[in-house]
């Protein structure tokens, strides 16, 4: 089955018709790595299901790329609060390693929406989603120790820990790399 | 060298790169991530390649016209520099299709240590050879010899316009020959 299909079927059933109608809209992108696929600063256009490959969510700070989340296979990817607000981005999302993404114009999500029930279901869906997993982070941020927030990382996304650089880990669960690779060497 | 044959040889060069440039353009995701080995470039690298070197002729070529082509008289005749024809002729393949010497890239110019690349990089690789393109029909119309452009490697080294010309040209056919054997292996590949 269509990989885009398969992933809106985790959360809605699509019938045949409907998706004739919404199949189309998706369009294949490839990254190589390293490659910048949305840039803080500008609207972000599409909406990405992660075919394959790892990119890193991050915001420029104090000089430093702080970095706030991944993606991967079969979850969503781009700067979600821009394509949602459609004013200039505050991420940078970027392939971590080579990329397939497929992507929906905002203009074509929203006229699905609007169009098809099951589509607007889908997307209140992934919306509670991306909340609950907001919500999770910033409770873990706030009240776990480094230790604790190292533990839950390797246990939730234990392959993560071979494709992305360290220093990116660690800016993510803000911690600084040497207290990283510290909790990493007593773990292993 | 007679300028108007150059030219028309270096536009002919240039077509023949974008049709095939548009047809890798869509070929499928396996084969244009595909690398052949661990440390090589794949097919979306070697085009962001000659965006990050071809684009510095380009620019140099456009600023140099914009200030003085039209004030040039035509000269029929085009005489590469002693610099400008070596660089060239060491990209340039042998007749048999294989790459002379062998070289390092510069870190700026090397997209898996940059920005990488994307399908983006096909795009602007097409729009950076029309531009040459249209360069190429202003230079009609005008001396290559007496303009000057800056090469890749800064202002100590300068190529008349009409090697600032022949050497990206050049140095694209090479890489070329590279997207054909990454595109080879690559067949197939998920």
């Amino acid at each position: 089955m269509d990989p885009v299909r398969r992933t809106i079927e985790r959360y809605v059933r699509l019938h045949d018709p409907d998706w004739s109608r919404i199949g189309p809209c998706w369009k294949e992108f490839v990254f190589s790595k390293h490659a910048l696929i949305s840039r803080a600063g500008e609207v972000e256009e599409h909406f990405y299901i992660v075919k394959s490959g790892v990119q890193r969510m991050s915001f420029p700070h104090d000089g430093e790329d702080v970095c706030v989340g991944f993606s991967y296979d079969g979850s969503w990817s781009g700067a979600y609060d821009s394509f949602v607000t459609r004013k200039p981005g505050r991420f940078d999302v970027r392939a971590v390693t080579d990329t397939v993404l497929y992507g929906i114009r905002h203009e074509d999500l929203q006229r699905l929406y609007h169009e098809i029930p099951s589509m607007e279901r889908f997307g209140r869906l992934i919306l509670e989603e991306l909340m609950v997993g907001r919500a999770t982070r910033e409770i873990e941020q706030l009240s776990l120790s480094a230790e604790e927030r190292y533990d839950r990382f390797v246990a939730r996304s234990p392959k993560l820990l071979q494709l992305v650089p360290q220093k990116d880990i660690a800016s993510y669960l803000r911690m600084t790399p040497e207290t990283f690779s510290r909790l990493r060497a007593r773990r292993s | 060298m007679d300028a108007i044959t150059l030219i028309d040889d270096l536009s002919a060069t240039l077509r023949t790169q974008m049709e095939r440039a548009r047809i890798v353009r869509a070929m499928p995701a396996g084969t244009l991530l595909h690398r052949p080995g661990p440390e090589k470039w794949n097919a979306l690298e070697i085009f962001e390649h000659m965006c990050l070197s071809s684009g510095i002729y380009l620019r140099g070529l456009e600023r140099v016209f914009d200030e003085r082509a039209n004030a040039l008289p035509f000269n029929a005749d085009f005489k590469p520099g002693l610099l400008g024809d070596y660089f060239t002729k060491g990209m340039l393949p042998k007749a048999d299709g294989t790459i002379r010497n062998r070289m390092k890239t510069m870190r700026m110019f090397d997209p898996p240590r940059n920005s990488g690349a994307s399908q983006e990089s096909i795009d602007r690789f097409i729009d950076l050879c029309e531009r040459f393109s249209e360069l190429l029909e202003r230079a009609r119309k005008t001396d290559l010899n007496r303009m000057k452009v800056s090469s890749s490697l800064g202002p100590i080294l300068r190529f008349k316009a009409g090697d600032a010309f022949r050497f990206p040209v050049a140095h694209q056919q090479r890489h070329f020959l590279q997207l054909e054997r990454t595109l080879q292996t690559g067949q197939g590949a998920h």
